[in-house]
């Protein structure tokens, strides 16, 4: 328990130390979510959700500002987290190498993540409901905490495979607009699409539009995303775990008796 | 493993046999045999890409050997050529986290090796803005921190002040003498005389030379 104690209290340090990623907390965030709100047009757009299978009519720079929090959350946690394991990742290796469990070095970040997108889904809720009111703000949190794990999980895995810092920048961004833009019906007229039910933040997607213009909640499109969510920190966690392993069979820690040795002598230690 | 004594030395802690290593076509270990008994400071010089780090690696469990076998008793500890630190915690947070890891009871032995190499003034700096020099320092104190009893330490004097590389030296000596199995690897043969026992690595292999000659 200290263990596990001890890794988050300094994987939470790290991403309170991470200067950049709070800039982006305080100023992105907010001003993609507001700008989407005031440049799109506030027509309503007609789209069936497929999650409470109602016709809804939502205003078209409501429901993109939804999808612009949705990407802002995602690429904030994607970053934060990818940032994190691409630093630290000769680090944790160095700590798996002397004996920290792994597994606790993991659950460390997770908890580190969780904690995280807890108030940047909250922040990201408040900041939507400057402008407009969502039906169901609980339920729009949820969407974005779920959202803002599975690219955080995505972060550590892109953080443990790939080499270079403009590689890992790049999936999170490319993954975060992709992901989003195919599934918002003002960008996109594929958003109705079979294929979207496959990508990263659907059902953050479903229960973030569900959220925001009906009064059906959604739980298991929450359910979906935090199945994604499993998937990515599967994934990520087989990535860590290639990343800090040892090719040593015999435990290093294993010791042996002090033996004399031609040189021994009295010397004090160190 | 089985305990091996080496004619007139300690016990041998860690036997590479036949050790072959290859990045894609290219072969950088040979062949390398080695011994690294206790009570014994032993030196590996090398030009530059003669494949020091990578048989470091290989010792440390960082790198597969594409052929051979590395056998490992007792504790060790590796100093990696490149520093490996986390810039977001303090010199103090280090030593903390490494002692969970190592589940030591004190940092008694941490405190030892600051102070020898002069790096308790900076315990409560971020790694960030430690200088090279001092980024050394914290880097070689993680490796000696839980006293082990091989050390494998890949260049760990780079961008040490002169009075500090004495020190090193120094300590490197003492470990000795406690009985511990030093093993330091750089492209200088400088100071082959505190060495007990120096190989060369080249064309993949170990050549023995006579310590203190160069």
């Amino acid at each position: 328990m200290m263990l596990l104690a001890t890794a988050t209290r300094y994987a939470l340090l790290e991403h309170a130390r991470n200067r950049f990623a709070m800039v982006l907390i305080a100023l992105f965030l907010p001003v993609w979510t507001l700008l989407a709100h005031a440049a799109m047009p506030d027509t309503p757009a007609r789209l069936q959700l497929r999650a409470t299978g109602e016709l809804l009519a939502p205003r078209g720079n409501e429901i993109t500002a939804i999808s612009g929090a949705l990407n802002a959350v995602t690429l904030i946690t994607g970053f934060l987290m990818f940032a994190v394991t691409f630093t630290s990742s000769g680090f944790d290796r160095r700590l798996a190498m002397a004996g920290y469990p792994r597994t606790h070095l993991v659950a460390a970040k997770v908890t580190a993540l969780s904690f995280a997108c807890a108030l940047i889904s909250a922040y990201a809720t408040a900041v939507t409901c400057l402008t407009w009111t969502p039906r169901q703000p609980v339920l729009l949190t949820a969407a974005f905490f779920c959202a803002g794990l599975t690219y955080g999980v995505l972060g550590v895995g892109f953080g443990a495979l790939l080499r270079r810092e403009v590689e890992g920048m790049f999936a999170i961004v490319m993954t975060s607009i992709v992901d989003l833009l195919l599934q918002n019906p003002i960008t996109s007229s594929g958003a109705g699409s079979t294929i979207t039910r496959f990508l990263p933040s659907y059902g953050a997607m479903q229960a973030a539009t569900a959220a925001g213009f009906s009064t059906i909640s959604v739980p298991q499109y929450v359910l979906w995303q935090l199945a994604w969510f499993t998937v990515a920190a599967l994934l990520g966690l087989l990535a860590f775990h290639r990343r800090t392993r040892t090719t040593l069979t015999v435990p290093p820690r294993m010791s042996v008796p002090e033996q004399p040795t031609r040189r021994q002598q009295t010397a004090d230690l160190l | 493993m089985t305990v091996i004594e080496c004619a007139g030395l300690g016990v041998v802690l860690v036997e590479v046999i036949d050790v072959h290593h290859c990045y894609g076509k290219r072969r950088v270990l040979r062949g390398v045999d080695l011994q690294l008994p206790t009570g014994l400071l032993t030196g590996i010089v090398g030009e530059n890409g003669a494949g020091k780090s990578t048989l470091l690696k290989i010792l440390a469990g960082e790198l597969r050997p594409s052929g051979g076998q590395v056998r490992h008793d007792g504790r060790f500890g590796y100093c990696p050529q490149q520093v490996v630190l986390n810039d977001a915690l303090t010199v103090r947070q280090h030593l903390a986290f490494l002692q969970r890891a190592f589940r030591l009871g004190d940092l008694r032995h941490a405190q030892e090796v600051m102070e020898v190499l002069g790096l308790a003034e900076y315990a409560d700096e971020r790694a960030a803005v430690l200088s090279g020099g001092t980024r050394q320092k914290l880097n070689l104190t993680l490796a000696l921190m839980h006293d082990p009893q091989v050390l494998l330490l890949d260049e760990p004097y780079q961008g040490f002040d002169w009075d500090t590389y004495l020190r090193f030296w120094d300590l490197a000596g003492r470990l000795r003498d406690r009985g511990r199995s030093v093993l330091v690897v750089s492209h200088l043969a400088y100071d082959t005389e505190r060495l007990d026992e120096l190989w060369c690595l080249s064309g993949g292999r170990l050549q023995p030379q006579m310590a203190g000659a160069a």
